[in-house]
């Protein structure tokens, strides 16, 4: 452990060979949170370890979601059976450089991590009715021939925009990278209407994939009916209001929406489905 | 850095009430009127350098006699059966010259005022601030009531005159409640602790106004009092409030007819239900609110 990291470990887990799994918890469509959380509950992971706030986020207050008081977490959970650890926080808004180093001191020294994975999702201006797709960055080419017997789009080619920086998701890797850790960061494009909500095919595609590559024998009859609810309350608002039909069937057709028009159905979707549809 | 007791009372699973200043130190006055009506005991302080420029010195015929720094107090009151801690800050830790706390420091006081309320068992912690709303002066502020577990939502739905964010307009059950009051809040929240803001309305226009707002701290004492299941007599708050009152006239007075105006209709704004449309509209809102910040800016700030 590097000095002076602020790092708190409750319990030294007991974990020879594991995999991080690591994952935000204000991610696009929910994704990180409910994957990590996910994994948690059907592993039964234990808390172990924690990152301890005050260098990293503002703490100035505290915000507000669905009436409740809220405050930022950065929780490690080990799955032992499965050689497993699990990563779940919220983004750090300062110091990015020594909180990723924080994780990675408790992988490498107390976990003895060999792999990493992290979830990430993006926005996609398709229906939802397209298949999710799975992106795969590596940070080795070792690792790119390990996943190559995957369901994975792996050989992306993308350079910053002007004027945006890097993901945290990258600058991880990248850190793993210079710490011999071989780590895939793993992004699903969840379509922008269910950004700002619950996107639970994406979160079972992730999943899933984890599922096999990991060998965990997840039993995912619980998500599959999620994600039948979903569609079904999609497609109950399909029926309800003919315009945001015709935007989606737009979108199937691979046609572009204007701005109006995508804002239409942002809000029409995340009111219905805030509503429980 | 650390806490100061005088004296180590015998508290059976105290609440803390704790505040610190804010807008119209509703907060603040909330908590210490009612700590000043209970005859709370003092009992120890957090120890200041840690935390704070000095405040104030004195300096007699050349020679530095005494250098005085922001208090942050905690004081007790064993009553009908329900003993109680408070805390009051005179002033946020603050980082660069802000009004609000944030940062190392305003965790590590956060962390303090917690580790006394642990040490004496506390089981609940209350804070109390300011809730900047489109409501008038001369409406009875409500509460917002923020609690930091979902086990407490029931609890807060009985409390009268009342809300929780998701009752406001437009916010979605959102928001974020700035400095001490808040993040105490949160950090309780990790500590498994149940915790509840208590903030009291001031109008949009009398945010920057350089005077206390008891009108709100009264509101605030109201359901306070309600949810301990004490009786406090507020009258001195009344006081206070028609003194402020007078003064918040005079400065209504001064606002251009026109602004006066769009303000007056706030005396009718209503959150009845969080979709119902209220008798003002979201563009309505817009122009008052731009007009009102207009007439602050050429004020040189408002306050």
């Amino acid at each position: 452990m590097s000095q002076g990291y602020p790092v708190k470990i409750y319990k030294e887990p007991d974990l020879r060979r594991s995999s991080l799994v690591l994952g935000w918890s204000e991610d696009m469509g929910n994704l990180g949170l409910k994957a990590t959380g996910y994994l948690n509950q059907k592993l039964k992971g234990q808390e172990f370890a924690e990152i301890e706030p005050e260098d990293f986020f503002p703490l100035g207050g505290v915000a507000i979601k669905g009436n409740l008081a809220q405050f930022p977490e950065s929780k490690f959970y080990a799955c032992q059976k499965h050689e497993l650890v699990v990563f779940q926080s919220d983004s750090p808004g300062a110091e990015w450089y020594k909180f990723l180093n924080s994780v990675l001191d408790v992988a490498e020294h107390h976990c003895r991590v060999k792999e990493l994975y992290i979830l990430g999702a993006m926005v996609n201006f398709s229906a939802h009715t397209t298949p999710r797709e799975l992106l795969a960055v590596v940070n080795s080419v070792e690792m790119k021939e390990v996943l190559s017997q995957y369901d994975l789009a792996g050989d992306t080619d993308y350079q910053t925009p002007p004027g945006e920086r890097p993901t945290l998701n990258s600058f991880l890797l990248w850190i793993a990278k210079g710490r011999n850790i071989p780590g895939v960061s793993l992004w699903v494009p969840i379509p922008f209407y269910l950004a700002a909500t619950e996107d639970v095919q994406a979160q079972k595609k992730v999943l899933s994939f984890l599922n096999e590559r990991l060998d965990l024998k997840i039993d995912f009859s619980d998500l599959d009916q999620e994600v039948r609810e979903q569609n079904e309350q999609l497609a109950r608002v399909r029926s309800r209001f003919p315009q945001i039909d015709d935007y989606i069937n737009r979108l199937e057709s691979n046609l572009m929406l204007s701005e109006e028009e995508n804002g239409e159905l942002i809000k029409k979707i995340e009111d219905f489905l805030r509503e429980g549809g | 850095m650390g806490i100061r007791l005088c004296q180590k009372p015998q508290l059976e699973n105290p609440i803390l009430v704790a505040s610190w200043p804010g807008i119209g130190n509703i907060g603040i006055i909330a908590v210490d009127t009612l700590r000043e009506i209970l005859g709370a005991e003092e009992f120890g302080e957090i120890e200041p350098l840690d935390f704070f420029y000095p405040k104030q010195v004195l300096i007699r015929k050349g020679v530095l006699e005494y250098l005085e720094f922001p208090s942050s107090k905690f004081y007790f009151k064993r009553t009908w059966g329900k003993d109680m801690i408070f805390f009051v800050g005179e002033e946020q830790p603050t980082e660069g010259g802000r009004v609000y706390a944030k940062g190392r420091k305003a965790y590590q006081m956060a962390n303090l005022v917690l580790d006394l309320a642990e040490k004496f068992k506390c089981r609940r912690v209350y804070t109390s601030g300011a809730a900047v709303a489109l409501t008038h002066h001369t409406t009875k502020p409500r509460v917002w009531a923020v609690p930091n577990g979902v086990s407490l939502i029931p609890e807060m739905r009985g409390y009268g005159n009342t809300v929780l964010m998701s009752d406001i307009e437009g916010r979605g059950g959102h928001g974020n409640i700035t400095g001490m009051n808040g993040l105490l809040l949160g950090v309780a929240k990790k500590r498994g602790l149940e915790a509840i803001c208590l903030m009291g309305e001031i109008p949009v226009y009398l945010q920057g106004f350089p005077l206390p707002y008891p009108k709100a701290s009264k509101s605030v004492l109201e359901v306070l009092s309600h949810s301990l299941k004490i009786e406090v007599n507020l009258d001195k708050l009344d006081e206070l409030d028609q003194k402020v009152e007078r003064r918040i006239e005079e400065f209504y007075q001064q606002i251009p007819l026109e602004i006066r105006g769009q303000l007056d209709r706030l005396k009718h704004m209503t959150y009845a239900q969080p979709a119902e449309p209220g008798p003002i509209t979201g563009e309505e809102e817009k122009r008052i609110m731009e007009d009102v910040e207009k007439f602050f800016k050429k004020r040189g700030g408002g306050d």
